[in-house]
């Protein structure tokens, strides 16, 4: 429950809903009664945090265990932000109200890069001291996972620990070892040790790291027995790995307001920009009856009609029409709608779309992420022209008229007439819309056209890929923009300045720490909100701590180098991501996980898709 | 069919919650507690409920109604408050189920308990706040500016005062009865605010909805 003297600042900021807590299905224990209280902290607002699927899976995990009580923690938009420092109200947990200090573990999932420094500015607002170092006694453990600890070098003065890959098993083995030392009156440091010797488990304090002349990492060497290398964990039997049957159910609208199933882990395809493509590797499936009663269960214990199948690519999912008619079975008696995001091109069909057209109709998204086919090959987004025409021939024919598709700018090896030809496309999908004799009549087609611009992330073979810069991504929004000739599509384009600091935090190393101390005490946060965004401001911060961002951002590496994240391992080897990069200058796609394997280096945890047959094998 | 009322409760965390949040949070409890009630036969169907009177963000309430229709004429009613709480979260009760008496359209006014305190600490106590609240009150007319569907407009609120009287109790507290329903509604912070400018004072006002009556004064039931 929240604390009784923020009543009085509710009613003055936006969305009090928000800040209360007290939902159906939020879990309340007896603090005295459990041996460890855990914050999962969110680095962004209610709604955003709310709709993430990691959180309601940890959360649900972590409560069911006795011992330990998991609470929920967003960061307050700035207007709430002024109230509680005015009022000197420290941040608090939504079950409780307690402040962050009541806490054993603050935990943080890194999803991007641009909420590092509400992750500061959180721990600031709690009371908690944002250095590690300022953190002497076995309390207040500040623990981060997610896709960005990947490379969590940006953040190691910050955070204590890091768990590398998925956190169903690490997580728990980590909040019992606390237990234990917490019993046996050990100190931080022996716990932080002992951690370190657990899989997956990144103690950024046992390493240190030595730099050559010209910035780059000369090596990374580990102290007090802390392992060479960190191997990422990975849940292989994904039907029994754990699943929520219950989730919080927000009392406001959040951004993704539905029940939510993850079908798979992984993604066969490989994209080279993708960087969720190579981290969860290999793909693990669950079977269509396990997705089916977890689905139910889901809907029956949260009230919500609409389930939303969740995936890195939907339509990749083996038993895809088997899986939407068993679902529909109850799912269309009992009035619940099926939502299939993330589909591709060359994977939607009649069948999927009379399944999922039974209970409810929106627009079509598409992401082609290349104009020409060339690029494509070269970024290996294996979707073909005629693919993206058929299908939007299939779904102009079933009744939609509205289309967004999605691309990239800045993709390497890109040239202007790659960038022209993202307009065409477009334009081809409006011809194919008076091209098809079954189309909706007596109605326009909308065709939206959005482009982003490409930021190179570790893990894939990118990695060593430098950024467009600034003034040449605008160039080619611009191109975009003059290419296109008919008002049938609209176009829009994401500001490439954020893409830029993103750039540089996601192939960081250790001297962003300082940059991102000072930004946080000037105030900054909520970078991935334009509302608080200033590129201005940063180019200062890096100025005044003497560090050049394009170091990190435009630069290229050389594949000898010693990147910042060498020493943390997710399976995929840099001879595979080599091979890759080098494929994709000469234009080269690859075939996918069930095509071929092209030997990655996932093999090595002994399931998923590398050791499914092979159509091939048949 | 029968067409059933329920009168709930909404406070603690549910006061700060919109109507609109509201609607949702009940389509799902009624979803969850599997009430086989009337859906909307449209492409999208969902469960048809509708509210008499939407209660403004931070106000609390002991007295809200909602209606829908069940589809099982043998349906028992009082069981239904149990079922639904079960499927409600914390700040949202039902206290009773029957069947609609009354239309929404006959709604005439609702009584609220106000609670003021004022905001800069110290500045101004709990008896002058009172004098002033008197004074204010007694003025021969209170002009607001009221947003209306033609745009801003000036009115007295005086006429509109149908009861008020000083409540017991600590601080300052006030029982007040204005016209609510379709046709004309006041809401309480209309005046609230009014009396915040002429007291000078940044207030801070907990406002319960206790009642809502039809014409004659009966309860809306």
């Amino acid at each position: 429950m929240y604390p009784k003297e923020i009543e009085k600042l509710l009613l003055k900021v936006q969305k009090p809903g928000r800040y209360v807590g007290g939902e159906l299905n939020a879990v309340v224990k007896d603090k005295r009664a459990v041996d460890v209280r855990f914050a999962f902290c969110f680095p962004d607002t209610y709604e955003i945090g709310m709709s993430h699927l990691g959180i309601k899976i940890l959360y649900s995990l972590f409560n069911e265990k006795p011992y330990i009580w998991c609470e929920r923690v967003f960061a307050p938009w700035i207007d709430m932000e002024a109230e509680m420092r005015a009022h000197d109200i420290p941040l608090y947990a939504l079950e409780s109200g307690d402040p962050l200090t009541d806490f054993d573990f603050i935990g943080f999932t890194l999803q991007y890069e641009l909420s590092y420094t509400n992750i500061l500015n959180m721990l600031s607002l709690g009371g908690i001291p944002v250095l590690a170092k300022d953190r002497k006694e076995l309390d207040h453990i500040v623990v981060a996972g997610g896709p960005c600890a990947c490379n969590p070098e940006p953040i190691t003065d910050f955070v204590d620990i890091f768990f590398l890959g998925d956190g169903e098993e690490v997580d728990l083995e980590v909040i019992e070892l606390y237990r234990a030392c917490k019993k046996d009156g050990r100190s931080k440091d022996e716990f932080l040790r002992l951690a370190s010797q657990i899989k997956g488990v990144y103690v950024p304090a046992l390493y240190d790291v030595t730099y050559h002349e010209d910035g780059t990492i000369s090596a990374v060497t580990p102290k007090d027995g802390a392992p060479a290398v960190i191997e990422k964990r990975v849940m292989m039997n994904m039907d029994e790995s754990y699943y929520p049957d219950n989730f919080v159910v927000p009392n406001i609208e959040i951004v993704h307001d539905r029940a939510v199933e993850e079908i798979f882990r992984g993604c066969i395809r490989g994209c080279r920009f993708c960087q969720a493509g190579f981290l969860y590797r290999p793909v693990r499936e669950k079977s269509v009856e396990c997705i089916s009663r977890q689905c139910h269960a889901l809907c029956q214990n949260t009230g919500y009609d609409e389930v939303s199948l969740s995936s890195l690519s939907s339509s990749d999912y083996t038993q895809v029409v088997p899986l939407l008619r068993e679902l529909n079975s109850w799912a269309k008696p009992e009035n619940v709608s099926l939502s299939l995001p993330s589909l591709r091109v060359d994977g939607f069909t009649d069948d999927i779309l009379d399944e999922i057209k039974t209970v409810r109709k929106s627009g079509l998204t598409f992401a082609p992420e290349a104009g020409s086919q060339r690029l494509r090959n070269a970024i290996n987004k294996n979707v073909f022209e005629d693919e993206l025409m058929n299908t939007c021939r299939i779904a102009f024919e079933g009744g939609y008229t509205t289309v967004k598709l999605y691309f990239m700018i800045g993709l390497p090896t890109e040239t202007m007439d790659d960038v022209a030809a993202i307009a065409e496309l477009g334009r081809k999908v409006v011809d194919c819309f008076y091209q098809t004799e079954n189309r909706p009549k007596g109605k326009s087609p909308r065709v939206t056209v959005s482009a982003s611009s490409f930021v190179p992330k570790p893990f894939t073979p990118f990695q060593w890929e430098p950024q467009d810069t600034m003034d040449e991504l605008r160039e080619k929004q611009q191109h975009i923009k003059n290419s296109i000739t008919t008002r049938k599509i609209t176009y829009n384009y994401h500001a490439s300045d954020t893409s830029f600091l993103e750039a540089v935090f996601a192939r960081g190393d250790r001297r962003l720490n300082a940059v991102l101390l000072e930004a946080h005490r000037r105030g900054m946060r909520f970078d991935g909100w334009s509302d608080c965004f200033s590129l201005e401001k940063w180019l200062e911060v890096f100025d005044y701590c003497g560090i050049d961002p394009a170091f990190y951002a435009n630069r290229r590496r050389s594949f000898d180098e010693i990147l910042p994240w060498d020493h943390l391992d997710y399976g995929v080897t840099k001879a595979f991501l080599k091979k890759e990069c080098e494929r994709a200058y000469n234009s080269e796609a690859s075939p996918n996980c069930r095509e071929k394997c092209m030997n990655c280096g996932a093999l090595k945890y002994k399931g998923g898709v590398c050791y499914e047959k092979r159509q091939s094998d048949l | 069919m029968k067409n059933v009322r329920v009168i709930y409760e909404k406070n603690g965390p549910c006061k700060y919650i919109s109507h609109l949040d509201t609607n949702r949070v009940m389509l799902r409890a009624i979803t969850k507690s599997r009430l086989d009630i009337w859906h909307t036969e449209g492409f999208n169907r969902h469960p048809y409920i509708t509210f008499a009177l939407p209660l403004s963000l931070g106000f609390s309430s002991t007295c809200e109604s909602m209606d829908f229709r069940v589809l099982n004429d043998e349906e028992d009613l009082a069981a239904i408050p149990e079922r639904l709480n079960a499927c409600l979260p914390e700040g949202i009760r039902v206290l009773s189920c029957r069947e609609a008496v009354h239309k929404p359209a006959d709604i005439e006014s609702a009584k609220y308990e106000v609670k003021i305190e004022p905001l800069n600490n110290g500045e101004i106590s709990e008896e002058e706040l009172k004098e002033q609240l008197s004074a204010f009150l007694a003025l021969p007319e209170i002009l607001v500016d009221k947003k209306t569907k033609k745009g801003m407009k000036q009115v007295d609120l005086k006429p509109y005062i149908l009861a008020c009287e000083p409540q017991d109790g600590e601080g300052v507290r006030l029982s007040l009865t204005l016209p609510a329903g379709s046709t004309l509604n006041i809401n309480p912070n209309l005046l609230l605010d009014a009396f915040a400018e002429y007291s000078h004072t940044e207030l801070y006002c907990e406002i319960t909805r206790v009642g809502i009556y039809v014409k004659g004064g009966a309860d809306f039931v």
